[in-house]
């Protein structure tokens, strides 16, 4: 049996803002002036938005990708490396690499579940070495973002749903199997799995993972310890 | 320890549910539809137990043939691949040191082992410029009556070469290739190219005539194309040409290379290329008797799938415009409406092999277009846009050259222009930097010239890289301005469609599943930076 460690990205192996990124393509829209008009936009709509994600995230979810209405995808394809090198690489944690690789050799698949969309995620996933990507994707016609994401919309139980569905495919094991996210809305997809681990969790996440006993990691911090199930004596049995 | 992804799979997970739709530009739900055929005609039974001869193997799209008939069809006996001796290095020697350990033929070479390699493979000598395409009398004898299809890619691609080199290969090259098929008992497949059709507009059929044809042939139906009647010409010209050697100042090779482009022209060809690859056309549609069917690629791009996504070699492609743009180029003359003609190598060697397959069932038509533009085309100006997009990416992060000129190539979006403002563009920046060199000179008599001398080789420099920007893309200007086609496919559409299930699990024909976006940025422009940029950088060094 195969076994597979599923990885949450935002919060988890960087802090990326979907606030930053919609600034980017603001930023690089086909003008100067058009940028300017669409980066005043962003601005005004931030509070809006953290007060909304205080409130309920999945309608943060909604507005937030309704940012995307009337943008091209081959902008969005084209513009993908760029808004990795600008607002993604720099936020990445400094144990992040170092993390995804001692699962990767320790013989885990390791696969990517995230709310992110697919063209953002492509050179994330190219960086960090994912074998798999189970992601977001924006509805378009005539190449043209409508501003509403495809269903089912990955968030919460739906990961944890695909989560099940992909080791059903894939023949893994999930008891064998890792999870890492940092927020409690993915405790589904945490509880899925043999190995949980809360990562850089949050205060809710954290009291939960105390709960439960899973290990807690910091991928922030300059060192961090793998949780048990990933260090060396263990894995030589 | 695994070995991290090269590519991550972005969409298994994901088809189940959702499939991108390329030409309405939209995801739909549902099952792929599934793949079958007429099943009229088998290519692993046409080609199990067979034996075909390969001509031009080594080049760009030959070399991707060749592994896929290695990966796909182990049915096929044997594979005689002519190679052309290179100085001192044999055809055998070069074959297997260099065309075997090349990238797209290299992962197969390790997978099925060398020795299994040599078994199916024989290479001989030959070259289309020499009597009886330079292949030993003995090695025809022996061939005689055992290949049963001959595949020629052999071929001058320069667009315009002295008018003799284009016309020995692609001319008495093709003729001296026919003979060798008659005397080998076998059928032919030709690659010519789509551009034959010559300075025309709209929808190009696959059913015009081959014989007489020439571009202009609807404007002055009352003259006559033969092939016998240029080669006359032909050699009048050359001979006149090389005998008037004393008296013109210019180089013979530089009259000869323009003798071709205007006789090109004079018949409404765009260059010397498609005027002599039409002749050869032209030559097997003539004789009596031959069974052959002619491939036509549009312009031939990085590979989408087979062998890796992103294979690309040499500049007969798009590379010099890509590299154009990533170097940032902003003012681009083309078509608002017109699509660019272009095809990804692995899809040309899977429909060649579809051709190949129905010419040996007898069940071939004469010409097949590969292209994409009929079923899903892309425009130029979304090829314009995405040549901005690299250009930003590459001159954001750049942390040599001027920090100005980086950012303008950073922030200023690509434009599509007219042909009138793309001249007004030229003539600006000449008198701009006429005025410079003014100012450079007098300050030379002022300030002495081991001051200004840096300043005046930079000038230089530009003037030259700004001449050597304007002939590559003029070159470029008939496809992207002047003629706007869409070459019909219904041919290939058609013998794909003749194939069984288990054959479409091996070739495909499906230009219409192309996401283009992804395909350009993501598989082709990084292709080019990978693999044609480094040979680019080395060229422009020496």
């Amino acid at each position: 049996m195969n076994k597979a460690a599923f990885y949450d990205l935002d919060g988890t192996l960087l802090s990326c803002n979907l606030v930053t990124t919609h600034a980017y393509y603001a930023r690089n829209d086909r003008s100067l002036l058009k940028s300017a008009y669409q980066f005043s936009k962003v601005v005004l709509s931030a509070p809006v938005l953290f007060v909304v994600e205080l409130y309920s995230r999945s309608l943060f979810n909604v507005i937030s990708f309704r940012a995307y209405r009337g943008m091209h995808r081959d902008r969005l394809i084209g513009l993908a490396d760029d808004l990795f090198e600008v607002t993604l690489k720099p936020s990445i944690y400094p144990q992040a690499q170092a993390l995804i690789d001692a699962t990767r050799n320790a013989g885990y698949r390791n696969v990517l579940v995230t709310g992110t969309l697919d063209f953002t995620i492509r050179p994330i996933a190219l960086h960090f070495g994912f074998e798999e990507v189970i992601c977001n994707r924006l509805e378009f016609r005539n190449h043209v973002a409508t501003g509403r994401v495809l269903p089912p919309l990955v968030a919460e139980n739906e990961k944890a749903r695909r989560i099940r569905e992909y080791a059903a495919r894939e023949s893994i094991d999930l008891d064998q199997s890792c999870a890492f996210s940092d927020s409690s809305a993915d405790v589904p997809m945490l509880t899925a799995v043999g190995n949980p681990v809360a990562t850089n969790p949050t205060r809710r996440l954290r009291r939960i993972a105390m709960q439960r006993n899973w290990p807690i990691l910091d991928l922030r911090e300059a060192s961090s310890f793998l949780p048990p199930f990933l260090r060396p004596a263990k894995a030589l049995q | 320890m695994r070995a991290p992804a090269e590519q991550p799979n972005l969409s298994t997970a994901f088809d189940a549910v959702w499939r991108w739709n390329a030409v309405r530009g939209e995801y739909e739900a549902g099952e792929p539809p599934p793949l079958c055929g007429t099943g009229e005609v088998s290519a692993i039974e046409a080609f199990r137990g067979r034996t075909m001869l390969l001509f031009g193997g080594t080049g760009f799209v030959g070399k991707v043939l060749l592994a896929l008939m290695l990966d796909r069809f182990p049915e096929l006996k044997r594979l005689v691949i002519q190679v052309r001796r290179k100085g001192t290095t044999s055809a055998e020697q070069r074959f297997y040191s260099e065309v075997l350990k090349s990238p797209p033929l290299q992962g197969i070479v390790e997978r099925l082992g060398e020795s299994e390699i040599r078994r199916r493979i024989e290479v001989i000598e030959g070259s289309l410029d020499e009597p009886l395409c330079g292949i030993a009398p003995e090695a025809i004898r022996r061939l005689q009556g055992t290949v049963d299809l001959v595949v020629n890619l052999a071929g001058v691609v320069d667009f315009d070469p002295p008018v003799t080199e284009s016309v020995e290969t692609n001319v008495y090259g093709t003729q001296r290739l026919v003979e060798l098929v008659q005397s080998l008992g076998a059928k032919l497949v030709h690659v010519s190219t789509c551009y034959v059709a010559g300075k025309r507009n709209g929808r190009i059929s696959e059913d015009e005539p081959i014989e007489g044809y020439f571009p202009e042939r609807s404007k002055r139906p009352h003259e006559t194309f033969s092939v016998e009647e240029e080669l006359r010409w032909y050699e009048q010209f050359v001979s006149e040409t090389r005998e008037a050697r004393g008296d013109g100042a210019r180089p013979v090779r530089e009259r000869l290379r323009e003798g071709g482009m205007q006789r090109a022209e004079r018949w409404g060809w765009t260059n010397t290329y498609t005027y002599t690859k039409s002749m050869g056309e032209q030559v097997l549609a003539a004789t009596r008797g031959l069974d052959y069917a002619i491939i036509r690629p549009a312009i031939v791009e990085s590979s989408l799938r087979f062998p890796f996504p992103g294979w690309n070699e040499g500049f007969t492609t798009s590379a010099p415009l890509v590299l154009m743009g990533g170097e940032g180029l902003k003012g681009w003359p083309v078509r608002k409406d017109g699509p660019l003609e272009i095809i990804p190598v692995d899809l040309v060697a899977e429909g060649m092999l579809i051709v190949a397959a129905a010419v040996l069932c007898g069940k071939n038509r004469r010409v097949y277009h590969l292209a994409s533009a009929d079923q899903n085309p892309i425009l130029l100006p979304r090829l314009v846009a995405f040549l901005g997009m690299n250009s930003r990416y590459k001159h954001k992060h750049k942390k040599t050259g001027s920090r100005l000129a980086n950012a303008w190539k950073a922030y200023v979006e690509t434009q599509v222009i007219t042909v009138e403002s793309l001249q007004a563009r030229r003539a600006r920046i000449r008198r701009g930097l006429d005025v410079i060199h003014a100012a450079l000179t007098l300050a030379k008599t002022i300030l002495g010239e081991q001051k200004v001398a840096p300043y005046l080789k930079s000038l230089r420099d530009t003037r030259r890289q700004i001449r050597q920007q304007e002939i590559t893309l003029d070159k470029f200007l008939p496809f992207m301005m002047y003629n706007s086609f869409v070459f019909e496919t219904r041919n290939i559409r058609e013998a794909a469609g003749m194939l069984t299930s288990e054959d479409l699990k091996r070739l495909r024909w499906d230009p219409e599943s192309i996401d283009w976006a992804d395909y350009w940025v993501n598989i082709h422009t990084k292709g080019i930076e990978k693999w044609i940029r480094p040979m680019f950088a080395a060229r422009k060094g020496a």
